[in-house]
């Protein structure tokens, strides 16, 4: 074995064993140390805890302010599922020859490099009922009548705080989405062209299937985000009024840290990681099983 | 051959750093463990004690005063040995979640502040300061002591008020309440006729978006009803402490009927603390009801207080009734036992309440003096509330001991959020309450709590 032959083999064995130490310190154990804390009523400052079988599951399942935490989830979930479409175009326009597009892209994208904290601190200053910008919009457009509770009102506080989120995120889809579009060969593209194809079916019969990797990490990306949302309404509305605009991870939270139950806690910990899994698994199976099943034939 | 000289020459240096730094770790170890438990053991020269502490803080106030006059320097001239290195986290609720983390990984600071409410939680982490000088000159110490153990040091004696605009109360013709009956009307009479000219007018400023600020209420007013600073404690010994008849149900019922009378402005859940305070520091509220903490933030935000003055929140429903006013021991400075100079640490507390620190700190900060050694008059702002009042009932407030805290957990009550929730669309105080109660009883069962 050569020299430069024994290095590239060092190499490419600390490039493995160092990510996977690090992989299995960081994550592999505390997901394990988890799981057994799930079973447990720990209360995250004594130094012994009882096992207390699967009573923090019940206690999960029974808990309805944890029920209505996972609803208002559900809201970013269908808010940032329709965008989705809207992101795929907007991915398709800046991609074509637009002018200016290097400035819209720049635009898009902005909004997902600012600090999360920094954007819900603006943004509840813009939605404040005293001196808000929007409402002073609204008034601007003669449609002060309009005008919300926009952070307080219990029936719309979820979509207000959505539509934040959708700001922020959107821009990251979009540049997803154009990433995947551009690695698509020209070639095909001409000669879909040569052939006759429009933009509709340039689209539809080339573009699409082509990125459907990145659609899939997409739809993946919005499971995971809308299940673990925090920023937006921690700083936003605090979860409230009262539990309103709290979500899954904002609960989990409070019930570690404000009711000092750990085990709890670790149980819903435990429990996102298990919905994630499965919605990402039905989602695929809607999506390649039913949708795409014609496509393959 | 050079190369590997200088090789193994430093690492003989390396390994006899470590050895080194090892072994002086074990004696400092062992000096502190054979000395720190008796704080009374201030014999030994200020220049024996040494180490480096962690002083973990929340208050800002306190980071500012401490950065302006150099703690550091002005302790270390007695104690040139000893370093101080002040960490200061961003508000109290991150310093609990902090400091619980840090209590289950061994890792609490050599200093840290608990509440009233903390202390019971932390008692197993917290050294007892019975003996020293600083716990006998302070007048709320024993009172907070847990098992006879006093844990912490309350830095200053915390009152709660009313801040009031008296040319707004004139100009509507409105005169400070004295009981709960006269408080809603005075606050409605505000509200119809400033809120006539001005539609985000509040008679009463409560910036419940942040659900904490309605503490003045929600915490204190069950107390304030009975008398009874041990409330928490009395209701953790009851099956139904939430039914009708109940200090606590009397006191939620007076404090629903207030919030959603409309006096609270027309948005109440959408604003902040901080908010709330801006605009009555503008005149755009004429009261907010704050602790002498808040004080220091309406200076700061008024172009002039000349017409800010105070009054006890009335709680009592008829005059002949005893005007009850909270009074609490804030900011209990505790040693911990994850400290490993305890003793160092303890010197430290007691510089820190001696008349080479105290008397300015509590001169610069708004609160009252918890020393009997260094009394404070109050600001004249304070003051006058004590003038209004001459014939006040101070009520001990105890924030909960362990029972009342496993029931809390247990049963999620969080009254700082329920205070917000009354203002919500389908609020219902009394099946609220009737929930509560259902819990309370089931979690005292399975607590075994008697």
């Amino acid at each position: 074995m050569t020299k430069l032959n024994k290095k590239r083999k060092w190499f490419i064995a600390i490039s493995l064993v160092v990510p996977m130490l690090l992989l299995v310190g960081f994550v592999v154990i505390p997901a394990f140390d988890l799981f057994r804390m799930s079973f447990t009523n720990w209360d995250g400052y004594s130094k012994n805890s009882d096992f207390i079988g699967i009573s923090n599951y019940i206690s999960m399942l029974h808990n309805k302010d944890l029920w209505l935490s996972l609803g208002n989830n559900a809201v970013y979930f269908f808010v940032h599922l329709l965008m989705i479409p809207i992101e795929l175009m907007f991915a398709v326009l800046l991609n074509s020859r637009l002018r200016a597009a290097k400035f819209y892209k720049t635009m898009v994208f902005l909004p997902y490099i600012i600090n999360g904290v920094a954007i819900s601190y603006a943004f509840s200053y813009f939605f404040s009922p005293i001196n808000g910008a929007f409402d002073s919009v609204l008034e601007l457009l003669h449609l002060g009548n309009l005008s919300r509770d926009w952070l307080s009102d219990n029936r719309i506080v979820n979509y207000v705080l959505s539509s934040v989120s959708v700001w922020r995120f959107s821009g990251y889809h979009v540049v997803l989405f154009m990433a995947a579009l551009q690695s698509i060969p020209k070639d095909i593209e001409e000669a879909a062209m040569v052939d006759g194809a429009r933009a509709w079916h340039l689209f539809k019969y080339i573009q699409i299937p082509a990125i459907m990797l990145m659609v899939d990490f997409v739809l993946f990306d919005n499971i995971r985000g809308a299940l673990q949302v925090f920023d937006i309404p921690f700083v936003m509305t605090s979860g409230g009024p009262g539990y309103a605009s709290s979500t899954f991870t904002l609960y989990t939270i409070k019930t570690a840290f404000s009711f000092s139950n750990f085990g709890l806690a670790s149980t819903m910990a435990m429990a996102i990681m298990i919905m994630i899994v499965a919605i990402y698994f039905t989602q695929n199976t809607i999506i390649h099983g039913l949708i795409l099943r014609d496509r393959r034939k | 051959m050079k190369k590997k000289l200088l090789a193994t020459v430093l690492t003989f240096a390396m390994v006899a750093s470590v050895l080194t730094g090892c072994s002086n770790a074990k004696t400092e170890n062992k000096n502190t463990s054979d000395s720190g438990a008796t704080p009374t053991a201030a014999s030994e020269s200020k220049e024996d004690l040494s180490g480096t502490l962690t002083f973990t803080i929340w208050d800002n106030n306190l980071n500012t005063f401490i950065e302006e006059n150099d703690m550091v320097a002005k302790f270390q001239k007695q104690y040139p040995n000893i370093d101080i290195e002040v960490e200061k986290i961003k508000d109290d609720s991150e310093y609990w979640n902090a400091m619980k983390m840090r209590a289950s990984a061994n890792q609490l600071p050599d200093i840290m502040f608990n509440k009233p409410f903390t202390l019971s939680r932390f008692k197993d982490y917290l050294v007892d300061l019975s003996g020293t000088e600083a716990s006998a000159n302070n007048e709320l110490a024993n009172g907070y002591a847990v098992n006879g153990k006093v844990l912490g040091i309350p830095m200053t004696a915390g009152y709660e008020y009313v801040y009031y605009w008296k040319d707004m109360f004139k100009e509507a013709g409105a005169t400070v309440p004295k009981t709960w009956t006269e408080f809603e009307e005075v606050t409605k009479k505000l509200q119809d006729y400033y809120g006539s000219k001005d539609k985000d007018f509040m008679a009463l400023a409560c910036g419940l978006k942040d659900e904490w600020p309605d503490y003045p209420f929600m915490e204190f007013m069950p107390a304030l009803e009975s008398g009874n600073g041990q409330n928490w404690n009395t209701m953790a010994a009851q099956d139904n402490p939430f039914a009708e008849g109940t200090d606590i149900n009397k006191a939620y019922h007076k404090i629903y009927d207030l919030f959603t009378s409309g006096v609270l402005g027309k948005d109440p859940l959408g604003l902040g603390n901080d908010q709330v305070t801006s605009l009555f520091a503008a005149k755009k509220a004429s009261m907010i009801a704050l602790g002498d903490w808040g004080l220091q933030n309406i200076k700061s935000g008024a172009e002039d207080v000349s017409q800010l003055g105070t009054f006890y929140l009335p709680t009592r429903n008829s005059e002949s009734d005893p005007y009850n006013v909270i009074v609490q021991g804030d900011s209990f400075m505790g040693v911990t036992t994850h400290s490993k100079h305890q003793e160092a640490a303890i010197a430290f507390v007691e510089w820190f309440y001696s008349d080479a620190w105290y008397p300015d700190y509590i001169n610069y900060v708004s609160s009252a003096s918890s020393m009997t050694n260094f009394p404070k008059d109050k600001d004249p702002i304070l003051a006058e509330s004590d003038t209004l009042c001459p014939d006040k009932k101070l009520i001990m407030y105890d924030g909960g001991g362990d029972n009342f805290s496993a029931i809390q957990n247990e049963t999620t009550f969080d009254y700082k959020k329920l205070g917000a929730q009354m203002l919500t669309n389908d609020f219902n105080l009394e099946s609220t309450l009737k929930d509560l109660d259902d819990r309370w009883k089931a979690a005292r069962e399975k607590l075994q709590i008697k």
